[in-house]
């Protein structure tokens, strides 16, 4: 049997290879009259010479991103320094006793910083600070623990700010600032950076004890 | 004074006879080098030790470095437990028609007055940019300087500083009660 059988692929494969040859160049529209089985052999592949090859292929289309870390080191931002038109990295802190005050006058900024077109480079939160407010008794001079305040933080860091955009940017802030809620403009440092890490005592401990 | 001055001199005297190794003080346990019959100390050890003491600090600094720094958790943004409690929910109060659609409506409403305001605010902030944008190309006609110096940015403005409003004015002549404030928050080390 085995014999025949490949007598008879050869065969057919002969047949193929000559059909091949002869339809090369209507094979690129094969129609129901002319079924697309004649113009492939046992070992070439169809579906790469068709037309719609690769229809569903997006993926080359997306930007390369590069393989991410497990461990994400947290990498300062570039600060811009000021030019002749504009600030360089601003803070914008908005502090007080109501979160959701202060979230919501914060996330307003963000909005207007938007539709200004003003790049902001981060929008992150600060630890709360929690103030106990002692009171001294009315009779003795012991203290006692009245009220604690928490104060909440948050920080909007514009990239650059344009000088001549600046006057009317202040301006819109102060009018709707809410009431209770601090707003304060600074420069942005690396020491503003590090202070939201946490400390890291034994570290500290060996570069001293290093350096002696 | 008398005994602080014999003091000072036995001490001064002791201090001098502790250098020399062959007149030490009667009353300390005779341990002077000689008859305690130890070799003398080499030097080599001494380097050696401290090169030693340097790679192992070294080597924990390289390990505690390896390490990322981790920001503070901020607290604000953790739900206290006792808020995700689930008997402490309560089912939404059954409102009757009229007042569901007067509740809509007063919502319309709102929407509409807010709206107005948001497009004031946008309208406002369009023509001040567009004013200024006139008067800085009238300004640079007049004169280039003064068009560079006004496009300068100002250095006193930052830092800048601002207290909201508040909501009633302060009460004249005021006495505040005693007392201080403490700061409490709470330090994480890594």
């Amino acid at each position: 049997m085995n014999p025949v059988f490949r007598k008879v692929q050869a065969s057919v494969a002969q047949q193929a290879l000559l059909l091949n040859k002869a339809l090369t160049p209507c094979r690129a529209a094969p129609s129901i009259q002319h079924p697309v089985w004649c113009t492939h052999s046992v070992n070439e592949r169809q579906y790469k010479g068709m037309p719609t090859h690769g229809i569903g292929r997006w993926k080359y289309l997306l930007p390369k991103q590069a393989p991410r870390k497990k461990k994400d080191k947290h990498q300062m931002k570039r600060i811009m320094s000021a030019t002749d038109t504009a600030y360089g990295t601003l803070n914008v802190n908005v502090s007080g006793y109501d979160m959701t005050v202060v979230e919501h006058y914060s996330q307003y900024i963000h909005n207007f910083c938007n539709r200004l077109g003003i790049k902001v480079a981060d929008s992150y939160a600060l630890p709360r600070k929690s103030t106990e407010v002692m009171l001294m008794q009315e009779q003795g001079t012991k203290t006692y623990v009245d009220a604690v305040l928490k104060t909440h933080h948050r920080v909007v860091q514009l990239s650059t700010l344009n000088a001549a955009l600046c006057p009317v940017f202040m301006d819109v802030l102060l009018k709707n600032q809410p009431e209770g809620v601090q707003l304060s403009v600074t420069e942005h440092t690396e020491a503003d950076f590090q202070a939201r890490f946490k400390a890291r005592p034994e570290l500290e401990g060996l570069i001293a004890q290093m350096n002696q | 004074m008398t005994c602080t001055l014999f003091c000072s001199s036995l001490y001064g005297e002791h201090h001098h006879l502790v250098q020399s190794p062959w007149f030490a003080p009667v009353m300390t346990l005779k341990t002077s080098a000689p008859l305690r019959a130890e070799p003398k100390k080499k030097k080599k050890v001494d380097p050696r030790r401290e090169q030693m003491l340097r790679e192992r600090l070294k080597k924990k600094l390289k390990k505690l470095e390896k390490v990322p720094p981790e920001l503070i958790p901020i607290e604000d943004f953790i739900t206290p437990t006792k808020c995700l409690d689930e008997t402490r929910e309560r089912t939404a109060p059954r409102l009757s028609f009229e007042e569901s659609e007067g509740r809509a409506l007063l919502l319309k409403e709102w929407c509409r007055y807010k709206q107005k305001q948001h497009m004031a605010e946008v309208e406002a902030v369009e023509l001040a940019l567009e004013a200024q944008r006139e008067a800085l190309e009238e300004l640079k006609l007049e004169s280039e300087e003064l068009y560079r110096a006004a496009l300068k940015p100002d250095p006193l403005l930052i830092p800048f500083v601002h207290e909201g409003p508040a909501y009633t004015p302060a009460i004249p002549n005021y006495d505040a009660p005693d007392g201080k404030y403490n700061d409490i928050t709470k330090v994480y080390t890594q």
